[in-house]
């Protein structure tokens, strides 16, 4: 049984992969436990806030953020440049477009920041301690993906 | 909006009053800087009227300092401390800056922070917005305060 947040993450995220790249995914069981380690990835955040305040991001490894990049340009890419950056956060960008249209379907209202993108051989993205943690892992030709929705808990 | 002043405004407020640190700010750093080594970032988006995204970069030896005299106790290595301190930094600043904007007529919020840390990253914004980074430094080095607001 999956919760309404693995779903608006799921759902968000297959719409954008159907309709703007044209690549077939799948989705995975959410993971237990929060991952904060990545290597030779690149990872797209956007922050929101409004009647929930949180935080989505996607991490990808590198070979999946080039995929997706060649595949929504048109054209190859061999290193992590402004293309792939710019990508990456355009990804962050739609899919929480999407769940913020499926929270406003819910009665809740988001208003997006703008998003930032982190790359690197080695680095960690950490949370709050005070945030709960929704994480979907995805398939595609290239590899597997994260989505991970941050949501701060009522106190 | 003078985003340079109410970064140095809110930055220095929250040093003199949470941290009990002494700071002096810098003059703004033009060039783009989005390559860090050893370093600690803050991360927290705005969002509202205005939108955008504030950011506080230090290299490791500074975020264990403020780390240490925020949480009152010695700080040897970037830890989940100094993750959830330098995250709580960002929070705290934006928040000064969030009052700020408002005051001007702007209706801002904030979302949660998020920290990164690692030996070798790059951090980028993506969106044409207007950015200003300020250089601080306090006894132990110097960080930087990022702000990007898009209108």
């Amino acid at each position: 049984m999956k919760t309404d947040l693995q779903q608006n993450i799921i759902d968000a995220t297959q719409n954008v992969f159907d309709t703007m790249l044209m690549l077939p995914i799948t989705s995975g069981e959410p993971l237990a436990d929060k991952v904060y380690q990545f290597k030779d990835s690149v990872s797209g955040m956007l922050g929101f806030s409004g009647d929930i305040q949180g935080m989505l991001t996607i991490h990808c490894p590198q070979k999946v953020a080039f995929a997706i990049t060649e595949q929504l340009l048109g054209m190859s890419v061999a290193s992590v440049d402004e293309d792939v950056k710019d990508t990456i956060g355009e990804m962050a960008n739609m899919i929480l477009g999407g769940i913020k249209d499926a929270f406003l379907h819910q009665g809740t209202d988001i208003n997006l920041a703008i998003p930032t993108v982190m790359a690197g051989r080695s680095y960690q993205v950490k949370g709050v301690d005070y945030a709960s943690w929704t994480t979907v892992p995805f398939c595609l030709n290239d590899g597997e993906f994260l989505v991970e929705l941050k949501l701060k808990t009522l106190k | 909006m003078d985003l340079q002043k109410h970064i140095t405004d809110a930055t220095t407020e929250i040093f003199e009053t949470m941290i009990m640190l002494d700071i002096n700010a810098g003059d703004p750093i033009v060039e783009k800087i989005n390559n860090f080594k050893r370093s600690v970032s803050g991360v927290i988006g705005l969002a509202g009227s205005c939108k955008g995204m504030l950011a506080i970069h230090l290299p490791d030896k500074v975020a264990m300092s403020i780390t240490g005299s925020f949480l009152g106790m010695d700080v040897t290595e970037v830890n989940d401390d100094v993750t959830d301190a330098i995250g709580e930094l960002a929070n705290m600043v934006a928040g000064n800056i969030k009052m700020i904007l408002d005051e001007k007529g702007n209706n801002v919020t904030v979302s949660i922070p998020s920290c990164v840390h690692g030996d070798e990253y790059t951090l980028d914004t993506v969106s044409d917005s207007k950015r200003v980074v300020i250089p601080f430094n306090i006894e132990s080095g110097q960080f930087l305060v990022e702000l990007q607001i898009k209108n």
